[in-house]
């Protein structure tokens, strides 16, 4: 683990959270961040749809078949038991889980991760959504790099809070709907994206990051208005 | 989602429609019911401006729905905008007086004290925002919430099919591939490939899969990958490709 990293990323936090901020960037931030600080190979956001269901917000990268790993968590993976228990879940070797998680682990190790953990979102005593970590190395993550994947995953739930106190908005189940939704504005966006410009998913969201960036858009605003067909990337 | 809760919504459903197609008037009672509230209205964008009230369960709630398409304020029209449910527990509160000025006044006059508003959408599909209101004060609990949501999906699929005739509207939600990214990438590959809306686009797919009897997740991985194209094939997806 980098010490310089993780200052660098709560500095980042800091610098961020101060304004009206991108959360749908923020959130792919913080699990690039999380990947490189904690040193796994893979490292995705869910979040709590309010109806008992995980969906998946920001992913380190947006490679289909790991997009598809999360996903899969709606229905089964460490992350949905992480979830309904409030603790974190270690599967230091995943050809263990297939009577577990036989949907999740086939697929998990067909890409090549060899372990998995998830660590819960918590927000006082309510746990709002999973951090979930993939390694192609198997073995278990050290006490001391869960406790720092436990403070990115604070980290994600603050930037949730800070987005709802921004907008004013009364409450988090208010602010992790609208998330959720700006989640798949992005998805039909690279979609729109990828179709005009004849290249894959990846490629698709880094080309709207790019333009978000380049512009000092939100990612968001700049999806939504991609497929409103107001601005052509 | 939970697959009991959307069970239990689709009962609540089709006791109201006694076996008839599903309306949105069914799926408006059986909300009062299962949210436990007095009364709920839906109202949806049209065009760019004006809006229109599609239905309302009673007198209450068609007031509030009428008010806010008149005054321009509420919690339907931040819904519609901010993209997220707005749940106002009590309609006296200073707060919610300063927010909408010319709303909480009308709507505590018509009878309202609680309201709570969740958007119809699906990201950039906007189609306008369902009102559920209480005559007591008091906040939506989690649970009452995620049904309101659900309840929201069901007069999704209804707009979507023209406010009336939903076929196999228990199949289409309970299709477990409904909700995956491939969905909503497929929707937006072939808002380029037809040259529609993102609305007519998530139509388009989905008429494709019902019409081949598919899932939908499926149908739209072979957009995806680009085995599947829309546009040098039938209208509505009436033969393959």
């Amino acid at each position: 683990m980098d010490e310089q990293l993780l200052a660098e990323a709560f500095v980042e936090v800091a610098d961020t959270l101060v304004d009206d901020f991108d959360l749908l960037e923020f959130l792919h931030r913080v699990t690039v961040r999380c990947a490189d600080v904690l040193s796994v190979s893979a490292a995705g956001l869910l979040l709590s749809d309010q109806r008992g269901a995980l969906r998946m917000i920001a992913a380190s990268s947006e490679q289909t078949r790991l997009l598809e790993l999360l996903e899969i968590q709606t229905d089964e993976g460490p992350c949905p038991d992480c979830f309904h228990s409030g603790k974190p879940v270690a599967v230091p070797d995943l050809s263990t889980a297939g009577d577990r998680w036989p949907v999740f682990a086939a697929q998990a190790r067909e890409i090549g991760f060899a372990s998995v953990h998830a660590v819960p979102m918590r927000l006082r005593g309510d746990v709002i959504g999973a951090l979930n970590l993939f390694d192609t190395r198997p073995g278990n993550l050290s006490p001391g790099t869960l406790q720092l994947g436990q403070a990115l995953a604070a980290v994600a739930t603050i930037a949730l809070m800070q987005a709802r106190a921004i907008r004013h908005r009364d409450t988090l189940a208010e602010q992790l709907q609208t998330a959720l939704n700006s989640r798949i504005i992005i998805e039909q966006a690279k979609g729109v994206i990828a179709e005009r410009r004849g290249v894959d998913m990846a490629a698709s969201f880094a080309l709207l990051r790019k333009n978000a960036r380049d512009h000092n858009r939100r990612l968001s605003d700049l999806a939504r208005a991609v497929v409103e067909g107001t601005e052509v990337i | 989602m939970n697959e009991d809760g959307v069970v239990r919504i689709w009962t609540e459903v089709a006791r109201e429609s006694k076996g008839e197609s599903v309306t949105l008037a069914h799926v408006c009672a059986a909300a009062v019911t299962l949210v436990g509230v007095n009364g709920v209205g839906v109202t949806v964008r049209v065009g760019s401006s004006a809006w229109a009230t599609m239905h309302a369960t009673d007198e209450t709630a068609s007031t509030l729905e009428e008010l806010q398409v008149t005054v321009g304020q509420g919690p339907c029209v931040d819904a519609f905008s901010d993209g997220g449910p707005v749940l106002a527990a009590d309609l006296t509160a200073r707060e919610y007086q300063l927010r909408w000025p010319a709303f909480a006044p009308g709507a505590l006059g018509a009878g309202a004290r609680a309201i709570f508003a969740v958007p119809l959408q699906l990201g950039a599909i906007r189609w306008g925002a369902m009102d559920l209101y209480r005559s007591v004060p008091g906040g939506l609990d989690p649970d009452r919430l995620a049904d309101a949501l659900a309840f929201a999906e069901c007069v999704n699929i209804l707009l979507l099919d023209g406010a009336g005739d939903s076929a196999e509207p228990t199949r289409q939600q309970t299709d477990r591939t409904a909700h995956q990214a491939e969905v909503h990438q497929a929707t937006g590959m072939l808002v380029v490939q037809l040259g529609v809306s993102a609305e007519t686009a998530f139509a388009r797919l989905r008429g494709y899969a019902y019409a081949h009897d598919r899932k939908l997740g499926d149908v739209a991985r072979d957009v995806v990958a680009r085995r599947l194209r829309f546009d040098t094939e039938s209208p509505d997806g009436g033969g393959p490709p």
